[in-house]
């Protein structure tokens, strides 16, 4: 089943007269495994910005289940999540409230309102630090006072516990050790589907920089200067591919 | 040659200057007459009268002053930070408003805050008469006006990112707001909102000496009658409360994940807001507007207040702001670093402590004891009283900091001084004239109170206006501080974004 959830239709984006997108195409089907290389400053954050509807592109079209991204509502925008690179999390507020934040889409006002006063409940959230292997005396800890890779993965857990369909994920390996590297791997791309739960995305476009880690993906899209030079399967992938991105 | 480098810690001491026109008018303006009230009015400083008739008097006085500076504090904390909320970006961009009603709001804020709480206060004694609800409204008003600023302010220094983050999550636009909003209200609460029950306490005082109620009235009147013993128990008995609610304060843990402290907090906030609103209605339909449609008639008779006249006054008030702000900048760190040892350190805090807590006019009228009335003298009186409340935020800063750097630079041998100023005060210097960027612009507003009483620029015109029922003027010279401080905040803002 060919589904096409997001696409981008000849997206140039222009900042202060740098091209830093230049005319890409590009779609996302359902149930595909993207993996999104380049190097340092190729466009791999600006591309994750323009699918997620974070950065509004300066030419070309970002459709969401076939329809404009603009005239797209509330929740079907909440379909996609992000953990961006440099993981947006809200310093002031503890990890278990942040990963709480995942959930603010889906309910009302005041369940926000009970996160920040500390008096609703993270029965949840905890479930999901716990299978980000997030040791629970962190749970209540203020986002300033973690370490790298515990912030990496409070940010991963918040992204997971929305539950939505399609996970854009940008290097969310950072800081992680390889024991780690695994299992939130297989949490983001559904190789172990603990308790039945489905709910992690079947959809994934992730930035990556490990090549190692290739191997769990289906297609592997190579962008360089904002310009995509392959998007190929990843059983198609050699070395000539990489050189040309490298 | 060694060029004069200007840097912050140079900018800190360079308004020293304007003491040179200022020492010279005033000692050109001294006279000795009034040698002997003085040496009586500090003497009585340690000699206050104490017995029963007047702690009945204090303790009914204060009870009046507690009222008005208490809920005027809460009201315009809470409304503070509704509109500071109104007139941050963040909420513009959340909901998707147009621009022009962030810019709106704020002019419209601007322009309360520029009049001073004594000035509102007279114009509602002028429409409803004196009532004990006056002093309430007349200092929530500007509160409200200057609380939205700071709280504003913090909320523009929420992180872009962090702001695209939760919007990507696609949650409900008001769970978004306060889920961003609430680390900066609570923290700027914190550390600002509580300081500020102080200031309504002060401002309470200042609308009781034009005789809206509480200790200022008693102050004012001990004063015109001379009766300095009764002046001081006045005094200090102000200052104990100043202390005790500043303890209370710092004792109060406020703690968000405290269950009970947090659904009190919100009974409060609701509360305040729905007796406010009730109150307002009351307040609309209970007065009959007889004295307000003789006031709007009022409006159209013309005046023989000529341009010049008003150009005049505004350059009288720009100046006066002027010198005073030199004066609130620089005395502190000059006094604190030259004599820097713990004697000297323990006088100027309480010499500080002794400004902050005598109300202007009154300092004013101690100052008018041996000089006759001048620019300088209204700017001397702002100066010192505003110094006093710098050098306490300086202190504060001073004793916080770490004196690594001081003591490495006393270990090699470098003055005690020279020390204090490069190891110490340089690292302050930024922040502390970020400060007093924001105090230039209360000391605008504080000009109306010395204006009244020092016979200078537009407080005086104000109150000549005033008493004389010449709205017209009194709509002039309000025109005339609100265009100072739309262009002191303009200014204030380059100069301040320049510093940070
Ligand atoms: N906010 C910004 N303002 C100006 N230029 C930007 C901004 N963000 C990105 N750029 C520029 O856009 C280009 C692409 O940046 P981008 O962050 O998308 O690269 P990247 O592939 O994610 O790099 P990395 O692997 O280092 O994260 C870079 O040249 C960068 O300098
Ligand atoms: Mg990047």
């Amino acid at each position: 089943m060919n589904n096409t959830l997001l696409e981008l239709k000849n997206i140039s984006y222009k900042y202060k007269n740098n091209l830093i997108l230049n005319k890409i195409n590009l779609k996302i089907n359902s149930g595909e495994k993207i993996a999104l290389l380049g190097k340092s400053g190729s466009g791999k954050t600006t591309l994750i910005s323009v699918l997620n509807g974070t950065i509004k592109p300066t030419q070309g079209e970002v459709k969401l289940f076939n329809k404009s991204f603009e005239e797209s509502d509330r929740k079907q925008k909440s379909k996609i999540t992000t953990i961006w690179q440099d993981l947006r999390l809200i310093e002031d507020l503890s990890a278990e409230q942040n990963v709480n934040c995942g959930l603010l889409a889906e309910n009302n006002f005041y369940f926000a309102f009970k996160n920040l006063l500390n008096i609703s409940s993270f029965k949840k959230a905890h479930k999901y630090m716990q299978l980000c292997r997030l040791h629970y005396s962190i749970y209540d800890k203020k986002i300033r006072k973690l370490s790298g890779g515990q912030k990496q993965r409070v940010a991963i857990a918040r992204s997971l516990i929305q539950g939505s369909n399609i996970l854009l994920a940008d290097e969310p390996f950072n800081n992680l050790d390889p024991k780690l590297i695994t299992t939130i791997k297989n949490l983001l791309l559904e190789n172990v589907d603990k308790n039945n739960t489905k709910k992690y995305p079947k959809t994934a476009l992730v930035a990556l920089h490990k090549l190692d880690l290739l191997n769990d993906f289906d297609k592997v899209i190579g962008i360089r200067d904002g310009k995509i030079f392959f998007n190929i399967k990843r059983t198609n992938l050699n070395k000539l591919h990489l050189d040309k991105i490298y | 040659m060694n060029k004069l480098k200007l840097n912050y810690t140079s900018l800190s001491f360079l308004p020293i200057l304007v003491c040179i026109p200022l020492g010279y008018q005033l000692i050109t303006n001294i006279h000795f007459g009034g040698f002997k009230l003085f040496q009586e009015f500090l003497i009585s400083a340690f000699n206050p009268k104490i017995d029963n008739e007047i702690i009945i008097t204090v303790i009914n006085r204060l009870n009046e002053t507690i009222l008005i500076g208490f809920f005027s504090w809460l009201v315009s904390i809470i409304f503070g930070t509704i509109f500071g909320i109104l007139s941050s970006n963040i909420f513009y961009i959340i909901f998707n408003i147009p621009n022009f009603f962030y810019h709106l709001i704020r002019f419209f804020l601007t322009v309360v805050r520029s009049i001073h709480e004594v000035v509102w206060g007279i114009l509602l004694m002028q429409i409803y008469g004196i009532n004990f609800s006056i002093g309430i409204i007349a200092i929530s008003i500007p509160y409200i006006a200057v609380n939205s600023k700071v709280f504003a302010e913090q909320l523009e220094t929420i992180d872009h990112k962090s702001f695209e983050s939760i919007n990507e999550i696609n949650a409900p636009k008001f769970s978004s707001l306060l889920t961003l909003i609430w680390n900066p209200i609570i923290n700027t609460f914190k550390n600002f909102g509580l300081y500020r029950l102080e200031c309504s306490i002060r401002s309470t005082v200042i609308l009781g000496l034009f005789g809206i109620g509480g200790i200022g009235t008693s102050i004012f009147l001990s004063f015109q009658t001379l009766n300095f013993r009764d002046l001081w128990t006045y005094l200090w008995s102000l200052a104990i409360l100043i202390i005790l609610s500043g303890l209370i304060f710092k004792k109060i843990k406020f703690n968000t994940t405290n269950k009970i402290l947090s659904i009190f907090f919100i009974a409060v906030f609701f509360i305040t807001i729905l007796f406010s609103f009730l109150y307002f209605l009351y307040f609309i339909f209970n007065n009959n507007f007889d004295n307000f449609n003789s006031v709007s008639s009022l409006f159209k008779t013309s005046s023989d207040f000529g341009l010049f006249d008003l150009l005049k006054l505004i350059l009288e008030t720009i100046i006066l702001s002027l010198l005073s702000t030199g004066i609130a900048i620089s005395l502190p760190p000059l006094v604190i670093g030259i004599f820097n040892n713990k004697t000297s350190k323990i006088f100027i805090k309480i010499f500080a402590f002794l400004l902050r807590l005598i109300p202007t006019p009154v300092i004013l009228l101690i100052l008018l004891t041996f000089n006759n009335p001048s620019l300088s003298l209204a700017a001397l009186t702002l100066g010192l009283h505003n110094a006093g409340i710098t050098s306490k935020l300086l202190f504060t800063n001073l004793e916080s900091q770490n004196r690594r750097n001081y003591i490495a630079m006393k270990s090699l041998g470098i003055s005690k001084k020279t020390s204090w100023l490069l190891g110490l005060f340089s690292q302050q210097a930024k922040s502390y004239l970020a400060y007093c960027a924001y105090r230039s612009d209360i000391i605008t507003r504080e000009t109306a109170i010395v204006g009244v009483i020092g016979s200078v620029g537009l407080g005086w015109q104000l109150q000549e206006s005033l008493s004389s029922f010449a709205w017209q003027e009194v709509s002039i010279v309000l025109i005339a501080y609100s265009s100072i401080a739309i262009v002191g905040e303009l200014i204030n803002g380059k100069i301040k974004s320049s510093l940070t």
